[in-house]
C-alpha cells in the first residue's frame, strides 16, 4: 500500500458539518484557472527550453532601422534611426536602446529565471525533504540537530545571505541557484517533518512496522508518497519565490553575469530615461514575470486546497 | 515564566550561532586585508608594503586567530560598539553609520505597515460583508495579483505611474531633509512611493487572511444576535466582527515585518534611499564586513524578536479557543480584560503550562 485511503462509509455524513470538516462535502475541483495557469507555465517552459531552435529573432542582434534623410550637403543618405523602437509588427514587444528585440530577449531571459527556479525547487525538495523526513521519523537527537539547523536557517535574513554568498563567490547560474536553494531547504524541510510526524502514527505505517518492514522501506514506500503531495504543492511556491529572489538579486546588480534574466531586463528598462521614453523595455519582462509568478502561486494555492494541506504556523520548536 | 526565559536564552544562542557563521564565512571566503589596503595587500616583496601590511594587520587585529577576533568582536558588539569599517580610513565607525541609516529604514517600515494595515482592514471588511459577491471576487483577484507582483516590479510600476506619468511625487530622493512636511523636500513625501510599494503587497496579504477570518466570525451566533437587536450593519462589522477576527492578522503582521526588511533592501536601492538596505548592499559589494555583520545582526534580531512576540501572541490566541471553550476561555478572555486581570490570569496560565509539560 503506497497511498493512504481510509475506507469509511461517508454516506450518513453527507451534508452535515462533519462532512465539511473531513473535506468530503462538495466535490473538489482544480478549476479552469488552474489549467490556464498550468498551460502558461508549460508554455513558457517550452519556449525557454526550445528558444535556440525556435524561429525567433536573435536576442543579441541589433536590428537597426535606417531611413532616408538629408545630410549636411543636402543629399539623401541612409541614416540609422535612433533606437529604442516602439512596439510594432516586426518587434512585438519593441526593442531596447541597442535595437535588440525585447520579445526574444524576454524568452531567452526566461531560460535563466526558470532554471534558477527549478534548480532551487529540486534542491529544496531533495535536501529539505530528506532531512525533514529523517527528523520526523527517527526523532531523538537527529531531530534536534536538524530542527536546530532549520531554525538557524529560517532566522537568517535570506536576501542578505544570498547577496553575501553571491558577492563572495561568483555570479554563475549554479552559485545563484544553489544559494537560493539553500534558503528553500528549511521551509520545505519543516513541512516534510511535520507531515512525517503525523503519518508515522497512522495505521498503515504501524502495520508495516509490525510486519517487520525495513526502515528504509517504510520511509521510501510508505511515507514518501504521502509526504510528497504536500511538498509538491509547496515546491510550486518555491519556484515562484526563487524566480522573484533572482529578480531581486538582479536588481541589486548581483545576478547571473553576461546572460540577461527577467530581473536584469526589468532593471535595464527602469531608469528614468527609459521609463519616460520607452516604458515597454521594462514592462514586457514585468508582464512575463508577473504571469509566471501568479500562475505558480495560483497552482500552489489550488493544489493546497485540493489536497487539503494545512499551513503550519508552528514557530515554537 | 520559566518557559519564556528559556525561549529568550534560545534566541540568544541562535543569534550567537548566526553571528559566528557570518563572521567565519566572511573571513574565510573574503580577503579582509585586501579590502582595507587595496592592491598593496598582495605586494609582499616590497619591504615598505610589508610594513604597511603589518601595521594594518595589527590595527584591525588581523594577526590574531579567528576565534580570538570573533571573541573581541562579540565583546564589543554586546556593549553597542560595532567596530571599525574595513575601508582605507575605517571612518565613520560602523555604529555611527548605523545610527545615521537606521531611522530612515525605520520610518519606511512604519509607513509601509501603516499603509498595509490601513488598506487591509476596510478592504477585508468590505469583501467579507459581501462574501462571494462580484465585489468580493474582484477584490480577491486584485489581492492575489498584488501578492504575486514582486516588490521590484511594483516599484517600477508605481514610479512610472506616479512620478513620471502623473508627476505627483518626486523622482529624486535626497532623504537628508526633515521628515515632517508636505513638499517634495520632506521625507514623508519622498517615502510615500517606497512605502506604498512595500505596503500594497502587505495589504494584499493581510486582506486575504483577514477576509477569511471575518467570514468565519460573521457566521457566529453573536453576530446574528447583534443584528437582530438592531445594531447597525456598519457597527456590527467594525465593532463586533472585526475585533475577534484581528488576532491571526496580528500574528502575521509581526512575521511580515521581517519579510518587509528583505523587501526594503530592493526598494531602498531602487528609490535610492540611504537606509540600512542600501548600506548593506554597498557594504557587500565593497566587502566591508563589519558593516554587513552589524546589519545581519540587526535584521536577525528584529526577525527573532518579532517572531517571538508573534509566538507569544499565538500561544495566547490558540485557535482552539473558538471551539474548545471549557479549557481555554480564560486565556481568550484575558485579551479583553484589564491589565491586572490579565497578569493574574497569566500566572494561572503559566502554572498550567508547567504542569502539562
Amino acid at each position: 500500500m503506497t497511498t493512504h485511503e481510509e475506507e469509511i462509509d461517508y454516506a450518513p455524513l453527507l451534508g452535515s458539518d462533519d462532512a465539511l470538516a473531513i473535506g468530503l462535502a462538495p466535490k473538489k475541483k482544480l478549476g479552469l484557472g488552474f489549467w490556464i495557469s498550468a498551460f502558461w507555465v508549460v508554455l513558457i517552459t517550452l519556449l525557454a527550453v526550445l528558444a535556440p531552435i525556435l524561429p525567433i529573432k536573435d536576442p543579441s542582434e541589433n536590428y537597426v532601422v535606417t531611413e532616408k534623410a538629408e545630410n549636411l550637403r543636402g543629399d539623401l543618405v541612409e541614416k540609422p534611426v535612433q533606437p529604442p523602437y516602439s512596439l510594432s509588427g516586426k518587434h512585438l514587444l519593441g526593442t531596447d536602446k541597442d535595437a535588440r528585440d525585447m520579445l526574444s530577449r524576454t524568452i531567452f531571459g526566461a531560460r535563466i529565471s526558470l532554471a534558477v527556479g527549478f534548480i532551487t525547487a529540486i534542491l529544496g525538495l531533495a535536501i529539505g525533504g530528506a532531512l525533514g523526513m529523517l527528523a520526523g521519523y527517527f526523532k531523538g537527537w537527529l531531530d534536534k540537530i536538524i530542527s536546530a539547523f532549520f531554525l538557524v536557517s529560517l532566522s537568517f535574513p535570506g536576501l542578505i545571505l544570498a547577496i553575501l554568498v553571491v558577492s563572495l563567490l561568483d555570479r554563475s547560474l549554479w552559485t545563484i541557484s544553489i544559494t537560493i536553494g539553500m534558503l528553500a531547504i528549511a521551509p520545505v524541510g519543516r513541512l516534510a517533518r511535520a507531515q512525517t510526524i503525523t503519518f508515522a502514527e497512522r495505521e498503515f505505517v504501524i502495520a508495516a512496522e509490525t510486519l517487520g518492514a525495513k526502515r528504509s522501506r517504510i520511509i521510501l514506500r510508505e511515507m514518501l508518497p504521502n509526504v510528497l503531495i504536500p511538498m509538491a504543492t509547496l515546491s510550486m511556491l518555491v519556484v515562484a519565490i526563487a524566480i522573484v529572489a533572482e529578480g531581486a538579486l538582479a536588481f541589486l546588480g548581483l545576478s547571473v553575469q553576461q546572460t540577461a534574466t527577467w530581473g536584469k531586463l526589468i532593471l535595464t528598462g527602469s531608469d528614468m530615461n527609459s521609463l519616460e521614453n520607452a516604458p515597454w523595455i521594462a514592462f514586457g519582462p514585468i508582464i512575463f514575470l508577473f504571469f509566471t509568478v501568479a500562475a505558480l502561486n495560483y497552482m500552489s494555492d489550488r493544489l493546497r486546497d485540493y489536497f487539503d494541506v494545512r499551513e503550519i504556523y508552528d514557530l515554537s520548536d | 515564566m520559566r518557559r519564556a526565559i528559556k525561549r529568550l536564552l534560545g534566541l540568544g544562542l541562535l543569534l550567537t550561532v548566526i553571528s559566528m557563521v557570518t563572521f567565519a564565512a566572511m573571513n574565510i571566503l573574503g580577503d579582509p586585508l585586501f579590502n582595507i589596503l587595496g592592491p598593496i595587500a598582495g605586494d609582499v616583496d616590497n619591504p615598505e608594503s610589508v610594513k604597511i601590511i603589518e601595521e594594518a594587520k595589527e590595527q584591525y587585529y588581523l594577526d590574531k586567530s579567528l576565534p580570538e577576533r570573533y571573541a573581541r568582536w562579540a565583546g564589543d558588539f554586546v556593549t553597542g560598539d560595532f567596530g571599525v569599517r574595513f575601508s582605507a580610513t575605517g571612518q565613520p565607525p560602523v555604529t555611527d553609520l548605523i545610527k545615521e541609516r537606521f531611522p530612515r529604514t525605520l520610518q519606511l517600515m512604519i509607513m509601509a505597515q501603516l499603509i498595509a494595515v490601513g488598506l487591509a482592514i476596510p478592504w477585508a471588511v468590505t469583501a467579507a460583508s459581501r462574501a462571494n459577491s462580484k465585489t468580493d471576487k474582484t477584490s480577491t483577484v486584485t489581492a492575489f495579483a498584488f501578492v504575486s507582483l514582486p516588490n521590484f516590479a511594483l516599484a517600477v510600476i508605481l514610479f512610472y505611474v506616479f512620478s513620471i506619468r502623473l508627476d505627483w511625487l518626486p523622482d529624486v530622493y535626497t532623504a537628508t531633509d526633515p521628515f515632517w512636511g508636505f513638499t517634495h523636500n520632506h521625507r514623508l513625501i519622498q517615502n510615500l512611493l517606497p512605502a506604498l510599494t512595500l505596503g500594497l503587497g502587505g495589504a494584499a496579504a493581510y486582506q486575504r487572511l483577514l477576509r477569511t477570518d471575518l467570514i468565519t466570525t460573521l457566521q457566529e451566533d453573536f453576530i446574528l444576535m447583534a443584528r437582530s437587536k438592531g445594531v447597525s450593519r456598519r457597527k456590527v462589522l467594525y465593532k463586533h466582527a472585526l475585533r475577534p477576527s484581528l488576532f491571526s492578522l496580528i500574528t502575521v503582521l509581526a512575521i511580515n515585518i521581517s519579510y518587509m526588511i528583505g523587501g526594503a533592501l530592493v526598494v531602498e536601492t531602487f528609490f535610492r534611499i540611504p537606509g540600512l538596505g542600501t548600506a548593506v548592499v554597498e557594504a557587500v559589494l565593497r566587502e566591508d564586513f563589519p558593516v554587513v555583520l552589524a546589519i545581519v545582526m540587526i535584521v536577525a534580531t528584529a526577525f527573532m524578536v518579532f517572531n517571538y512576540l508573534a509566538d507569544l501572541l499565538y500561544g495566547v490566541i490558540d485557535p482552539r479557543v473558538r471551539t474548545n471553550e471549557k479549557e481555554s476561555t480564560p486565556i481568550f478572555r484575558s485579551l479583553w480584560k484589564s491589565q491586572t486581570n490579565l497578569e493574574a490570569e497569566e500566572k494561572i496560565n503559566d502554572e498550567t503550562v508547567e504542569v502539562s509539560s
